[in-house]
């Protein structure tokens, strides 16, 4: 369904310590995001890809393909900090169109560059830890950092009931298929409004027998699961502390 | 041909080709690491006060009814499923609700705030729209001030007694665009090179236009006929998630 979370569950980094890979992924990020310089964006996107295609055995086309999920974005909003539109021409091109200029400066160029690779750097970053850790492992870490209780129980039970809706989903959207539910234009905006409400019905059942259930095994305010625990190798712990105190100083 | 029509027509193939594949045009998560550090740390902050209140309000309904807590998980799960779903679009391009403007109707914008925050850290990780440094950016736009407009206006029409098919549509369409251009507000305040903050606010709101004035529309029709379903055939259902609108 999702197909990062399948992907992650396969991934070899998977047993390695949760709270490593956090750290590092957010540590790295935080660097990367706070320096804002191209030279420093190009290392780390070159060592988390590495590290999640190579170590996490992720194939590389698959790895490439997420990399240009949020390219439409990129694509726009780069656009719009670099050209402007005015009646005197900027020092790197212009276009003339009628009495006005299409034209960009050198230095919003390179602001403009240096700002795509710090984004791509940084969706490598996020990728890290979402190619190599699953949901739950990351509840775990977020239940270390004491993050509020009734939080944690939230998320969980909405990690678990996403993949309910869009089993439900799924199967509606199908059988609306086979009923030529999208004929045209003006039906499939109908048959998606019916899926949406009958998957919000369906929702509110759901709840309703999931919480009988919940009563019926002692549900008595906190759901507890059982977690693996995989203990920190001091190793992996050196490589990753030397890794950023090197990144830091690089980016100063 | 003559060889100038070739030309023109093997550019427009390109330039057709090149926004045909544009794979995702979701709903205006700033992507991550587009913003720079201290703005995400100030737009972080400025969504603490909501969340506080968002999170005493759930937490006081939950101690009153403990049932109450697979029905908000629900709720929570159904706004993620609802904004990962691809909507008909008429571009062809991929595109998706924000669901913003339903889950304030549905669920009132104290609870939504809440449940936005999940969601939006959900899609960063599961789906990689959006991001974790981006974050707070987002919570404002999508969780804090587009609900908020939403349910501001659904409200006003209630009391003064206008249809409520078109109220419900002007609560989506004018939520989803009032999220569009915080947005932009949040992106030019970080990044104007050559200009002044309003003219490169005009840019962004130029160049998201064509594909969110649209999307703001469909979303508005759409979230029409989910309620109007949901009017007809879920009674008992819209009453009990209006507890969780009630405990405030």
């Amino acid at each position: 369904m999702i197909t990062i979370d399948k992907m992650c569950y396969h991934s070899k980094l998977r047993y390695e310590n949760a709270g490593e890979k956090f750290a590092f992924a957010v540590i790295t990020l935080l660097i990367c995001v706070m320096s804002r310089s191209a030279a420093v964006a190009g290392i780390v996107l070159a060592v988390t890809g590495v590290l999640t295609v190579w170590k996490g055995g992720i194939p590389v086309a698959r790895y490439v393909r997420f990399l240009t999920v949020p390219l439409a974005f990129l694509i726009l909003s780069t656009a719009a900090i670099m050209f402007n539109i005015r009646r005197t021409p900027l020092d790197l091109f212009a276009l003339p169109i009628g009495g006005w200029y299409l034209t960009a400066s050198s230095h919003s160029f390179f602001y403009a560059v240096s700002l795509v690779l710090t984004a791509l750097a940084a969706v490598s970053c996020l990728y890290f830890l979402s190619f190599t850790t699953p949901m739950p492992d990351i509840l775990q870490v977020l239940r270390r950092l004491h993050c509020p209780k009734l939080m944690i129980e939230m998320m969980l039970l909405i990690y678990r009931f996403i993949f309910i809706l869009l089993d439900t989903a799924s199967a509606i959207s199908t059988s609306q298929d086979c009923r030529m539910g999208n004929r045209d234009y003006k039906t499939s905006l109908k048959s998606f409004g019916m899926l949406g409400s009958v998957l919000m019905i369906r929702a509110v059942s759901r709840s309703g027998k999931l919480y009988d259930s919940m009563e019926a095994r002692c549900y008595d305010g906190t759901i507890r699961v059982l977690s693996e625990n995989h203990p920190p190798k001091k190793k992996v712990i050196a490589g990753i502390v030397c890794f950023e105190l090197l990144l830091f100083s690089f980016a100063l | 041909m003559s060889k100038r029509q070739k030309k023109i027509i093997t550019l427009a193939a390109a330039f057709a080709l090149m926004f045909g594949i544009v794979p995702n045009v979701s709903a205006m998560h700033i992507m991550e690491g587009y913003l720079p550090g201290a703005f995400c740390i100030a737009w972080g902050v400025l969504c603490v006060p909501f969340l506080i209140a968002g999170f005493m309000s759930i937490k006081k309904t939950i101690s009153q009814n403990r049932k109450l807590i697979t029905l908000l998980a629900m709720s929570g799960a159904f706004i993620f499923v609802i904004s990962s779903l691809k909507i008909p679009s008429v571009t062809g391009s991929c595109s998706h609700m924000t669901g913003t403007g339903l889950g304030a109707i549905l669920f009132g914008p104290a609870s939504v705030s809440i449940l936005g925050i999940i969601v939006l850290l959900f899609q960063a990780i599961l789906l990689a729209h959006g991001g974790l440094t981006t974050l707070g950016a987002n919570v404002f736009s999508m969780a804090i001030a587009g609900p908020f407009v939403s349910y501001g206006i659904y409200f006003v029409c209630k009391k003064t007694g206008v249809n409520k098919r078109v109220s419900v549509f002007l609560a989506a369409t004018i939520g989803d665009l009032f999220t569009y251009c915080v947005t932009a507000v949040q992106m030019a305040i970080a990044h104007h090179a050559d200009t002044t903050i309003f003219g490169a606010m005009g840019k962004f709101l130029a160049v998201f236009a064509p594909t969110q004035v649209p999307l703001a529309i469909i979303e508005g029709i759409i979230t029409v006929v989910i309620v109007m379903g949901l009017e007809s055939y879920a009674k008992p259902e819209l009453r009990a998630v209006g507890f969780l609108k009630e405990a405030k």
